[in-house]
């Protein structure tokens, strides 16, 4: 028979400090992965929004990110002009050859970082809708001018509208900020092909999109851009380049399993203390409930329950801890960190999301398990007669 | 000190709480232990005598900005320069041995190599065997032994950034020098060839003649190509280390609130523990203080008992770490990112503090109010 669940919370009422502290001390390890994995969240979902499933990228064979990437403008006339590509109402094909430079540039809050300008032309802004302008206007063509993403004008100096960004000897007016709706296009300055071409003088591609007709023809085009040997090109489809970028992401995931597993323990031997507590002070109760008829299992649940609940009450004030640093990062603005692989700023937004609470919640029941497990054990096995006369 | 006994009895009277406080106040610390070196290491590189003496120039753009190897020639004539190199990053791929890209590799002119890394311990046969030969390369104790490279053994790399690879025959095996012997250079001429002559330069790493010269070397260098079409940035060796560390984003904010959650989740974790403890021990408090024990002194016993089971976590915690990652290749786990990863004594101290302040702090509240409580009715209580 089972014993109600009634009288572990009634047991877990009664000593409410010490369930109450316990439990605070599991939810702020909650709290701590909860916050780590804001950050790989928020890092992975904007590698993830990011690309179309039609579209393919050229690069240079041997590089792993356009920064790295250049080939010649004669690379790039073959490859608009492959088949494969879908054209627009016009007949024009759907490509676009880009260069990728980079710029180190003070942040707002100290320091400095690498940012990522793009020289791309009105094709790149057509191939690239997600990308929408927020402010300002866009750059002309044949003029120093650049716009932001809104989230990197937040965390760089000289990127509002109006600001003039001095790169080396050469100023270039910011017209414009762009929202680019969550994706990694967020971390770039956009300009003109031809301008930065000239300033940086290379009068080269750093990557060339192609769009197929569909996603399934993605794969005739990555066969023909690669075929030439000439040009030792590689391609793969957008959406795979982005998402390689989530290596970025291994740092914190490390340091955020390996808290896991610490505090994992730590929290695991805290509730354990306060079950054993509990139970030595119920001996009697215990007894009481075998003399009743209740069996050994339904004790050993009954207990392993106890800690599940203890617990997870502090997954849940884990959750709620959880709350206020979410708001918190939402008025402070968007966050940064490298991207390992563009070797420079990767911006994102700091995301709680209610899978993260879920895998918060799922810890705790762990450690309610493992915690509870021993203790219960113990209450279980004891010994009718012992306790009856203790 | 005459009363060491009845605090050992007490904190023996419950071994396996005890036990179980120690544990998780010692993987706290544990914790605190790591993300405090973590943090200290990322944000003091080592310094020597010789690091400081180095300065490293790059584009003022950006440093994936390279450089021409004219500059190489004019930085050497800047007054309290001692020696130069030009050296080029080479974003290799050892056998496609995953991501390792971010260790120190690179292309390097030669002439002047050891002047300007006069801390790498090397010998004597292997630098005139690295010197005399275009296609050697010499590489830090810590990576051979990580991918078992012996002297005289050829490694192919393949470079991230350049359509090139290379075949390179190690000359010799360094320890210490400014990346603590995690890095592998070899002959920029070979690179340059490679590149069919058309080779640049990414950074110049400059020895200063003396620790005075070091700040007037960086402007002069500066001041000298500051109306070129390539402008340079020179900072110090340790502030072009540091610059990557900015780029991490705000490592310092994140590390630091972690400590003080987990920090605050132990007090509420230990505090739960002395209370549970006290509470079960009122009668006997009562009896010590019916024997005339002051309340001071009952107050005492209990702080010391907490405090004895948080230091000894504590220690625990902050030693164990130091030898469990006596063992751990963290250069490997962080991609280069952290060369030397040792727990040092600051830190040892700063654990041992936290642990005296969690003691103190979990204790108080229920201590206090345990010598508060009247004889009689603590002797009443069951």
């Amino acid at each position: 028979m089972k014993i109600p669940l009634k009288y572990n919370l009634r047991s877990l009422w009664v000593r409410r400090t010490g369930t109450l502290m316990t439990g605070l001390g599991i939810g702020l390890t909650i709290a701590v992965l909860l916050t780590m994995g804001a950050l790989v969240n928020g890092l992975f979902s904007t590698f993830v929004s990011t690309g179309h499933d039609t579209d393919v990228i050229v690069m240079r064979q041997g590089s792993a990110s356009e920064p790295n990437s250049w080939f010649s403008r004669e690379a790039y006339q073959e490859l608009r002009l492959l088949p494969e590509v879908a054209r627009d109402s016009e007949g024009e094909p759907w490509a676009v050859g880009e260069i990728i430079v980079v710029i180190n540039h003070p942040k707002r809050d100290g320091g400095s970082s690498n940012v990522m300008v793009r020289g791309t032309s009105q094709r790149g802004l057509e191939i690239r809708p997600e990308v929408e302008l927020a402010e300002g206007r866009m750059f002309r063509k044949g003029v120093r001018e650049l716009v932001a993403s809104r989230s990197l004008a937040e965390r760089f100096q000289d990127m509002r509208v109006g600001d003039t960004l001095q790169i080396a000897a050469n100023d270039w007016k910011i017209v414009g900020l762009f929202d680019a709706g969550g994706t990694a296009y967020g971390s770039e300055l956009w300009g003109d092909y031809d301008e930065i071409a000239q300033v940086w003088s290379r009068p080269i591609y750093s990557s060339v999109t192609l769009r197929a007709n569909s996603p399934g023809e993605t794969a005739g085009i990555i066969e023909a851009a690669t075929e030439d040997r000439r040009f030792q090109l590689q391609a793969m489809k957008q959406k795979e380049y982005f998402q390689m970028q989530m290596v970025s992401a291994g740092g914190i995931t490390a340091l955020g399993l390996f808290i896991a597993i610490v505090m994992g323990i730590g929290s695991t031997f805290a509730a354990m203390n306060m079950m054993y507590a509990t139970i030595m002070a119920r001996f009697g109760e215990i007894g009481t409930l075998r003399a009743l008829g209740f069996r050994r299992r339904s004790i050993l649940t009954s207990f392993v329950v106890e800690a599940i609940i203890l617990a997870l009450i502090g997954g849940i004030l884990g959750c709620l801890l959880a709350i206020p640093i979410q708001i918190y990062a939402w008025l402070t603005g968007p966050m940064g960190s490298m991207n390992v692989i563009t070797f420079s700023e990767a911006v994102f937004n700091f995301r709680i999301t209610p899978f993260l609470m879920s895998l918060g919640l799922t810890f705790s029941l762990f450690v309610g398990i493992l915690g509870g497990f021993f203790p219960a054990f113990r209450a279980a096995r004891l010994r009718l007669i012992d306790v009856l006369r203790d | 000190m005459k009363f060491v006994r009845l605090l050992f009895k007490s904190v023996f009277r419950n071994r396996l709480r005890s036990l179980l406080t120690v544990s998780s106040i010692g993987a706290a610390l544990f914790l605190i232990a790591t993300l405090l070196t973590l943090l200290y290491t990322l944000t003091n590189p080592p310094e020597t005598p010789d690091s400081a003496l180095r300065l490293i120039t790059r584009h003022k753009i950006s440093l994936m900005n390279a450089l021409p190897t004219s500059y190489l020639e004019k930085i050497r004539s800047v007054e309290g320069v001692e020696a130069v190199i030009g050296s080029m990053w080479f974003g290799g791929v050892y056998e496609n041995k995953g991501v390792d890209n971010m260790l120190a590799q690179f292309a390097v002119s030669t002439e002047q190599f050891f002047e300007v890394n006069p801390d790498m311990e090397i010998t004597e046969a292997e630098k005139q065997a690295f010197l005399s030969d275009r296609s050697t390369a010499i590489v830090g104790r810590k990576l051979a032994d990580r991918y078992g490279w012996k002297l005289g053994e050829t490694v192919h790399y393949k470079s991230n950034l350049f359509p090139v690879k290379v075949e390179l025959k190690i000359a010799g095996i360094y320890d210490e020098g400014g990346d603590q012997g995690s890095g592998v250079y070899f002959h920029w001429d070979y690179f340059n060839q490679a590149m069919q002559n058309n080779g640049i330069m990414g950074t110049f790493s400059i020895r200063a003649s003396s620790p005075e010269s070091v700040p007037l070397v960086a402007e002069r260098v500066d001041e000298m190509f500051k109306n070129s079409t390539q402008p340079t940035k020179t900072e110090t060796e340790r502030a072009f280390q540091l610059s990557f560390v900015e780029m991490l984003g705000n490592v310092q904010l994140l590390i630091s609130s972690i400590c003080l959650a987990v920090i605050f989740a132990v007090v509420l974790i230990a505090a739960n523990t002395m209370a549970m403890s006290i509470r079960e021990r009122v009668r006997e408090i009562g009896v010590l203080k019916a024997l005339g024990f002051q309340r001071r002194q009952v107050l005492g016993l209990l702080i010391s008992e907490s405090l004895l089971l948080a230091l000894c976590g504590a220690l625990l915690g902050s030693w164990g770490a130091k030898f469990f990652f006596r063992g751990v290749d963290m250069a490997a786990i962080s991609a280069g990112f952290v060369q030397q990863f040792d727990i040092n004594g600051l830190i040892l101290g700063v654990c041992a503090g936290l642990g005296v302040l969690i003691g103190v702090l979990a204790a108080g509240v229920p201590a206090w109010r345990a010598a508060q409580r009247p004889v009689l009715e603590a002797l009443r209580n069951v």
